[in-house]
Formats: structure tokens, sequence, C-alpha cells
């Protein structure tokens, strides 16, 4: 099934935004089907679901701001080009959740800013690009004020001729003391395709704990070796390696049904490997 | 067998093989029947895990001259896989760690291309649960074991198991086992070579790489050869191996030295 098919067979109503509060039905997703631009403001200790999901081509820019104590889970797919911008305000003790899948020419831009104390923002991300595909994944993550953490994981495959982009930054502002920030990009790079990584740290205050890593590989020689002493042929098992070199971060959705539906969507374009 | 002979299953004749420029196997011949165990020891560097990663097909090797016959077949004509698929299995030195790919997800697409390649309908779900708990326990592999990843976490005696628990899963004509007892402590070593013994059968043949005699005490040889820089210099029985462990090498090797 794909995410159009599930929303037409849930007979989910697309979200338009706007205001989320105790009146709104959050028992279920608000799903934005192939979003043109909108905000959304959740209100105080507010506990939602957003999936956005683009399967025709769109330019919209995205704006949520989740009030003190919200709780936010955020799907992302896109299955089409786009060019969205995801901007993201969260107050004191919010918790957000993004997990995003790109799977098509599309250039996905985000900027966190964690403006109240106590806020954690957790971000997996996957970038799977593949024929002449570009594919760029960009994330801004800034801690303004003390006490937040983040953590990401952003993981890449590029094969043909595509290019995967993932370009990164951690900003800590100078009064934002005791931040915890981790940032892991890790990359794969096939055929003649071309991976760009630009992780960056750019910290001003000086009682944190930040990290943050990006490697380039290729297949390993010796996984395939293995894999194709025990009867597997070579183009399984390069299969096989890829999907389980993102299934740390696939593993992560956890949004159900939703995430069958997107881990079918990232199987069937890791068969274009 | 058929006319009292022993099926011939592997002739390796005058095989040479090198990495890059460095000349390794200077001259293989090696004879292996079904039914029988064969061991190779030998100081470091002579050409042990070589051998079994030509025979097994590994890209690193070039082999520079000489034949292999397995079942009948030209072996150096097949791809890794082919060999694999009819029946030649390899357990490795340093096993290796696939991330994200759990041991009964690998299993079951290596069980059911074995089983394309013969043949015969993919196992079902219950039929391939079933096998795994039986294989598992040949070797007493932990059975949360199958549910993780490949390799990934397991220790060095896990591992080493987990290949066993492999070879019992792909039932092999000829297992080539590659060290599997470095790094055992004695009680991996008895798991892992009681295992192998209950594997074996008259229609099937292994042959043991080891440095030590100790996993000769369970894994008894019909044949112990001796591999020094390329070549099999010395064949004996199972007392050959014995008489290594109290005289070393240096009896046999002395002629050979430059």
């Amino acid at each position: 099934m794909t995410i159009a098919e599930y929303i037409a067979s849930e007979a989910i109503e697309s979200f338009k935004g706007g205001v989320v509060d105790s009146s709104t039905d959050t028992s279920h997703p608000l799903v934005v089907l192939n979003p043109k631009s909108f905000k959304m403001e959740l209100q105080q200790g507010i506990k939602a679901q957003l999936v956005i999901a683009c399967t025709s081509s769109v330019t919209a820019s995205v704006e949520v701001s989740l009030a003190e104590g919200v709780v936010l889970d955020i799907v992302e797919l896109y299955a089409a080009d786009s060019i969205v911008k995801v901007t993201v305000h969260q107050a004191e003790s919010s918790a957000l959740s993004t997990f995003s899948a790109l799977l098509s020419s599309s250039h996905v831009s985000y900027t966190h800013a964690l403006e109240g104390r106590g806020a954690t923002n957790r971000f997996n991300a996957l970038f799977v690009a593949t024929g002449a595909e570009h594919q760029t994944i960009e994330l801004n993550t800034r801690h303004l004020v003390p006490d937040c953490s983040s953590n990401s994981l952003i993981k890449g495959i590029a094969a043909g001729r595509a290019t995967g982009e993932f370009r990164g930054l951690v900003y800590v502002a100078p009064d934002a003391q005791r931040t915890d920030a981790q940032q892991q990009n890790r990359n794969i790079q096939l055929d003649n395709a071309q991976i760009v990584a630009l992780p960056q740290l750019e910290i001003y205050a000086d009682d944190v704990r930040c990290s943050h890593g990006s490697t380039v590989g290729y297949e390993d020689a010796e996984v395939l070796y293995y894999m194709r002493q025990r009867g597997i042929d070579a183009a399984t098992a390069r299969r096989l390696q890829v999907e389980g070199f993102v299934q740390e971060v696939v593993m992560r959705c956890n949004m159900e049904p939703l995430c069958g539906i997107v881990r079918e969507a990232v199987s069937d374009k890791m068969s274009q490997i | 067998m058929a006319n009292g002979q022993q099926l011939k299953m592997l002739s390796v004749k005058n095989l040479h093989a090198s990495v890059g420029d460095k000349q390794i196997l200077k001259g293989i011949n090696l004879e292996v029947k079904a039914g029988e165990v064969h061991a190779i020891m030998g100081p470091n560097g002579s050409g042990k895990s070589t051998l079994a990663s030509v025979l097994a097909g590994s890209e690193k090797f070039t082999v520079t001259a000489g034949e292999v016959t397995y079942m009948g077949e030209d072996l150096l004509q097949l791809s890794i896989e082919e060999r694999a698929r009819k029946g030649l299995f390899l357990g490795f030195q340093y096993p290796v760690e696939i991330p994200g790919v759990t041991m009964a997800n690998f299993m079951k697409i290596a069980v059911n291309e074995k089983r394309k390649a013969q043949g015969l309908e993919p196992l079902t779900a219950a039929e391939f649960l079933r096998m795994m708990r039986e294989k598992s326990a040949i070797v007493e592999l932990d059975s949360k074991l199958t549910a993780r990843a490949v390799n990934e976490g397991f220790s060095g005696g896990e591992k080493k198991k987990n290949e066993i628990f492999q070879m019992a899963m792909l039932e092999p004509k000829l297992a080539i086992l590659d060290e599997t007892d470095s790094g055992l402590d004695i009680d991996a070593l008895r798991i892992v070579a009681t295992g192998v013994t209950r594997l074996k059968t008259p229609e099937n043949a292994t042959v043991v790489i080891t440095h030590y005699q100790r996993l000769l005490d369970y894994i008894v040889p019909d044949y112990v050869h001796v591999l020094y820089k390329g070549r099999i210099i010395y064949s004996g029985d199972k007392s050959l191996a014995l008489k290594l462990e109290k005289e070393g090498y240096d009896w046999l090797i002395n002629d050979y030295r430059e």
C-alpha cells in the first residue's frame, strides 16, 4: 500500500494547519498530503502526531510551534520531487521527534530552534538517491537556551549517478549552557554516485556536551564475499548490505501503521539500487 | 558407496595462487574423498588460509597455474555463490559482522538460494523455524542470537559457533574450516568440534585448517597434511598431528629453509 492509498482508504481528512488545542482530535495522526505552505501551533501540553507526505511535487514552507510541554512526533515521506522548508520552534520542556525519508529528488531543509529550557529534539532521517537524482537534507539545530538536548542520526545512500547531500549545523548560543547535542551522519556511496557531507558545529557556550560525526563509506567487500560464500548472489548481497545499513534509522520510525508503509516505500526504492 | 568406491570430491593439482606480485601457493596437490576428514597444519604464513580462500573463490587471490576439480566440475570456473550452492562451505577464521541483517533473514535467503539451485521449493516459514531450532541446538547456540544482526556483538566463541550453525543449516558436501578453533576456550572448542563431528556423514567431507593438535582430539582426521611455503611437504595419518605437537615443525621444514 502506498501512503496515498492509505490516506484514501482511511478517509483521512487533510490537516489544514492552525491551532491545535484540547478541542482538536489528536487520537489519530494529523495528516498533510502534498502541503502548500502551512502553519501549526500546538497549545500547552498537547500530545500529537503529524504526517507530511509528498506524493506529487510541491514547494512548501511548514512552520510548527510547540508550546510548553508539547509532545509531537512527525513522520515525513518525500516520494516526489519537492522543495520543503520546515521550521520548528520549541518552547520549554517540549519534545519533538522527527522521522523523515527522502526517496526522490527533494531538497528538505530543517531549522529546529530550541527556545525554551528542557526542550528535547530527536531527528532521524534517511535519503536513498538513485538514477540521476539529487537529494538534499539540511539540518540546522539551534540551541538558544540552556538545558536542551538534541540527538540526530542521518543516513544516506547514493547509487547510480545520483548525488546525496547532507548539510548539518549544530548551533549553540553563548548562554545555552549544559546543552547536550549529538549529531551523526553516515553515508554509503555506490557506483558513480556522489555524497556531499558537510557537518558543522558552532559552539559559543563553554559547558556543553556536543559530538558530531560524518562518514562516507562504500560497499564492504568482505561482507559481500561472506554472503556470497553462503550462496547469495552478488546483487542480492549488495541489496541486503545497504538495507542493513539503513535498518538502524528505519527502525526508529515508530508510528504504526504508517511506518509499515514507509518501510515498504524504502524497500521498494532500495530495489532500484 | 557404489562399487565400493568412495566418491572423489575434490582434486587439487599443482595449484599456484598469488596476491599481487606475491606467490603464495606454489603447487598444491590434494585429493579429498567423500566421508574423509583432512587436517591441514603448518606454521604461520605457509598459505593455509589462502588455500581455503582460493577454493571458496575469493577475488583477492589470482590462480596462476594448476586445476581444481570439485564433484567432477572445474571449480575455478564457478563463481563464489555457485560454489557455495553446490555444497562448498567455508567456515571463516574471522566471521564478518553484517549490521541490520538478522541471522534469521540471512539464513533464510541462503538456504532458499541453495534449494532453488537444487530445484526445490523454498521452505515455508514453519519449516524454516523448525530447522533453525534443530540446527542451533547442535552447537548450543543461544536461540536469541538468530534474531540479532549477523555476528554483530557476538563474542569470539559465539561467532565460531555461528559458523558451524550455518554449516548445519546449509548441509555442505565439502566443509573447509579455517582455524575455527582459534580464540576458543576449551568449552567452546568442545561444542564446535562436537558439532562438526555430528554433521559428519559418509557423503560429505571436511577439511580442517588448524594450528593446534587439540582440535584433532575431537575431530579425528583421516589424513594430516603439513603446508609449508605454499606446498604440502608431508602427509600422514592422525599420529602426525601428535608428533607435530610434541616436536614442532623443525624436523620437517629444515630441508625447505632458504
